[in-house]
């Protein structure tokens, strides 16, 4: 018995031998899987989408091709315009009005008369077609886009392709004098080292020469994915992106969908809309001890007084949103009628988030920073397309499913992130709270001046940052 | 020294309740009337001119000829598919109102219906007021007409009230019984309509009671009632507070509360499910619960056009005043959801189920031609730029005798629990059994009759004497 023992405890040892390494591998191994899928970046799925009229066609592939486009007028839109602007019915402002009541009428009728009688819509489009501009169908829709590259390349250098997306109320005319800047530095004395850039730029669904979509939903997320599939149609794997409003969120949602083909974000403004009871605490000791949460002095001085600067000023200037968001249809139906009805909705935007001193101006102060010309282009552009109402409902589409924004806020941004903070600009993110969603910020950049339209105002201080980023990027 | 401890306590009561009762008088303090010039520039030395013009609306050929010319080059946007009236006014339903103002409305004999009833104007303040003034055709032996001040609101206009008046002024010929009858006096709040707008800041409810007050005396009314919803609930309001014994009864077919405290949101977490520890009936629960939906949510996808009226209405007014279809979209949208929420689920959004085009267009009309709409989204501005709940009239009851008729669509429902700390002195509340924010306009009939009923009780128990 004592043999049949030994032999039995023997063969024990020898099963532990084997089963206690092979538990211990086997339990590891879970548990490597386990951390290891847990630290795995979480992405928005691709999916697909269609917005085209009606049922999307079962049979055949979609037409691929990039058609080459180029803007039109005629004698017959620009007489229309012309009679429009003259029947304009005028309403006197309340004196000492400024600026405060919205867009002042006195203002208003010399931005008319200049439409009238000088501005040369013609011309203005001679000027738009400088850039080679295209169209392509993606998911049952014509893209338009423009694409710019470097004229001359100099030797040994790599060209980044670069995709900028604008917001509302503006359009891909903005980025025009930001362009040159960016495919030919060294001409324009920005000879930040070896940074050149193909740059792509697209108009939104909806917006400008894009078609609008015909069905309900398309969100940010779907502008995301649209323009991946653009990108890659062109031939490109990797590309960097920048943009401000909606751009900013397009863009965001690009790099959260497909980090792989992100080789670098840069944003004018940040989207940070998490609110917690920590946040809470923050803002409030920020007040009095900004460096105990994180926040710089610049910080301190453009984000208090929080009541003032956060939620009263938030609260005026965001009525359009609120009407945009809810009942689109009806806000752009007579914009879409009245050009200077739809001037004065656009170019309030572009006096009051350029600067908010200008609220005190009887002229919105909107000349001081843009000439009538280009102002009058971006409307142009709003106007002879009717894609005002489109333009609007994308307001609808985004707020109605997500009121605060940050439904993939928890996903997080892995992508190289680069910041340029405007001081004009509505609202001011703190470094400190980006980091909470932009989880691989390069570079935050305290801009020395400028507002909302960053590409627009200040496109030399822009393109220098834009510059300095990707060198750092291209350096990692 | 004992009966001397006694003595200096039973003054020190006396003096405390003394001191208690000066200082809850506060509460009752009246509202003061504010002055004010709203004419250009600066305000003439010489006497304002008093008399009152009787005037009546006219058209011209040239006024048509524009106006059809902007139909005919209206640009429309296709909607998306299935949208029905849930991204504003549908397109497509829109094309065919147009098409209907194009060929079948017909301005010059709507002109002639709106010239039915005696209008006038008077300078008040330095602005001209426009009014309608009708009186009863025929007065049983001994009886005196009571004068009515019925004010409209936003998008609305004096034309609301065009079913409503013969019902009040002839009771009898509709069955209505001749114990009450009313003479009718509907003016246009300045800033809308045929009232001259004002040309200076600041001009809001207040202002707007006070020009009116001024109106009624101008009149030679000493004593009178009002009624009111919309913007006119709150001028009615104010009115009542400025003159409470010159207002006999304050009718309001819309009563809002804008000072909520923590009942309020204890009661409308709670109200649910113990409603007689709230006050509420089983109607107001009905009406307001679930809360989310029919309150908080109802408020944010129908406040935009609030919003922003009350923060860039210059803005959001100068397309509306170019466009005559833009203008139809925006003012239709509201007669669509205000008058029953479930009409964002039609494609024609029930703009006819309640009103015919005809009278909805009028309406329209009287802001086109007129050129209004800025001005009277500014109104908007003038009362909300500083916020809710923080001007002095809001935290003022209301004593005198009140009737509130409580219609079923109105977009958010006050309970009475909530509207009796407002308005102290509430002498009739009725839930109605149909109709929504246009009362005036959608059901004449109901809202006449809740009138005769609330007046009929303060005149019987002399309610108005009590003050």
């Amino acid at each position: 018995e004592n043999i049949f023992s030994r032999i039995r405890s023997f063969e024990y040892s020898q099963k532990n031998a084997v089963l206690v390494p092979a538990a211990a591998l086997g339990v590891g191994g879970i548990l490597l899987y386990w951390l290891r899928s847990g630290r795995k970046i979480k992405t928005i799925d691709m999916g697909d989408g269609w917005w085209g009229s009606g049922e999307r066609p079962l049979k055949g592939k979609e037409d691929e091709t990039i058609r080459p486009f180029k803007i039109e007028t005629s004698d017959k839109e620009i007489e229309d315009l012309h009679r429009r602007l003259d029947h304009f019915r005028f309403t006197p402002h309340v004196e000492g009005a400024a600026f405060h009541y919205g867009f002042n009428s006195s203002y208003l009728r010399k931005v008319v008369a200049y439409w009238r009688n000088q501005f040369d819509w013609r011309k203005q489009v001679e000027v738009l077609n400088k850039y080679p501009h295209f169209h392509t169908t993606i998911e049952g829709i014509d893209i338009h886009f423009i694409h710019v590259k470097p004229s001359s390349v100099p030797h040994g250098r790599a060209v980044q392709p670069l995709l900028m997306v604008h917001g509302w109320p503006g359009s891909f005319y903005e980025f025009y004098k930001i362009i040159p800047l960016l495919t030919e530095p060294a001409r324009h004395g920005l000879n930040e080292g070896d940074v050149v850039f193909e740059v792509i730029c697209p108009s939104i669904p909806g917006y400008g020469f894009s078609e609008a979509p015909h069905q309900k939903g398309f969100d940010s997320v779907a502008t995301a994915r649209i323009f991946h599939k653009l990108m890659n149609r062109l031939g490109f794997k990797e590309y960097y992106l920048q943009g401000g409003d909606w751009g900013s969120r397009i863009t965001t949602n690009m790099a959260q969908m497909l980090p792989q083909s992100v080789k670098g974000l840069h944003l004018n403004v940040v989207f940070v809309g998490k609110q917690s009871l920590g946040r809470m605490i923050c803002i409030m000791l920020g007040a009095y001890v900004p460096w105990l949460v994180g926040l710089s002095r610049e910080d301190a001085r453009r984000f208090y007084p929080f009541m003032q600067k956060n939620v009263y000023d938030v609260l005026r200037e965001s009525g359009y949103l609120h009407i945009q968001a809810t009942k689109p249809d009806t806000a752009g139906c007579g914009l879409n009628d009245s050009p200077v009805g739809l001037a004065a909705y656009i170019l309030e935007k572009f006096s009051t988030w350029t600067d908010k001193s200008f609220l005190h101006k009887d002229d919105g102060g909107l000349e001081s920073k843009y000439s009538l010309d280009e102002l009058l282009t971006n409307v142009m552009i709003y106007w002879v397309t009717s894609s005002i109402v489109s333009s609007m409902r994308y307001y609808k589409e985004n707020f109605a499913k997500d009121p605060n924004l940050n439904a993939y806020s928890r996903y997080g941004i892995y992508v190289p992130t680069g910041i340029a903070a405007f001081p004009q600009e509505i609202l001011h993110t703190p470094r400190v709270w980006a980091k909470d969603v932009f989880k691989n910020i390069i570079s935050y950049s305290y801009m020395p001046r400028g507002g909302h339209f960053a590409a627009f105002e200040e496109p030399k201080l822009l393109a220098q940052d834009i510059m300095q980023f990707v060198r750092k990027v291209e350096q990692l | 020294s004992l009966a001397g401890i006694m003595l200096l306590e039973v003054f020190l009561v006396l003096g405390t309740l003394l001191i208690y009762f000066l200082f809850s008088k506060k509460k009752e303090e009246t509202l003061p009337f504010k002055d004010g010039w709203w004419g250009k520039g600066q305000k003439p030395v010489t006497q304002e001119d008093t008399s009152v013009r009787p005037f009546k609306v006219e058209t011209t050929e040239e006024e048509l000829s524009d106006l059809f010319r902007r139909l005919d080059q209206a640009r429309f946007t296709e909607p998306l598919e299935s949208s029905c009236f849930h991204y504003g006014t549908n397109s497509v339903h829109l094309r065919k109102v147009v098409s209907y103002w194009k060929n079948q409305f017909n301005w010059k004999k709507q002109v002639e219906v709106l010239n039915q009833y005696p209008q006038f104007k008077t300078k008040i303040q330095g602005i001209d007021i426009h009014f309608v003034h009708v009186k009863p055709p025929r007065l049983p032996e001994g009886q005196a007409a009571k004068p009515l001040l019925m004010v409209h609101g936003w998008p609305g206009s004096f034309y609301e009230f065009y079913k409503i008046i013969p019902l009040l002024t002839d009771p009898a010929s509709h069955g209505l019984g001749d114990e009450h009858i009313f003479e009718v006096i509907c003016p246009s709040i300045p800033g809308y309509g045929f009232s001259e707008a004002p040309h200076k800041k600041d001009f809001n409810s207040v202002s707007a009671a006070s020009v009116f007050y001024e109106l009624m005396l101008r009149l030679g009314f000493n004593e009178f009632y009002t009624q009111g919803g919309d913007w006119g609930w709150l001028i009615c309001t104010n009115l009542a507070q400025i003159a409470p014994n010159h207002v006999r009864g304050l009718h309001l077919n819309m009563a809002s509360v804008s000072k909520l405290g923590l009942t309020h949101l204890l009661s409308v977490l709670l109200g649910r499910y113990f409603p007689g520890l709230f006050g509420f009936q089983d109607e107001d629960v009905r009406r307001m619960f679930p809360f989310l939906k029919k309150g908080l949510y109802r408020i944010l996808s129908e406040s935009g056009y609030a919003h922003i009226q009350a923060t860039k209405p210059d803005t959001v007014g100068c397309g509306l005043n170019d466009s005559p279809v833009g203008l139809a979209a925006y003012i239709l949208e509201k007669f669509s959801s205000w008058t029953d929420m479930e009409f964002q689920n039609l494609e024609d959004g029930g703009l006819e189920r309640k009103f015919s085009l005809d009278d909805l267009l009028t309406n329209v009309m009287i802001y086109w031609v007129s050129g209004c709409i800025v001005s009277s989204m500014r109104f908007y501005k003038e009362n909300l730029q500083k916020g809710i709940g923080t001007q002095k009239h809001e935290k003022l009851t209301v004593q005198v005798p009140t009737g509130i008729a409580s219609f079923p669509n109105e977009i958010l429902h006050t309970p009475q629990a909530w509207a009796k700390k407002k308005y102290t002195n509430i002498v009739s509340f009725h839930f109605m059994p149909r109709g929504g924010h246009f009362a005036a306009f959608e059901e004449p009939e109901l809202l006449a009759k809740d009138i005769l009923q609330f007046v009929g009780k303060v005149e019987k128990e002399q309610l108005w004497k009590k003050k």
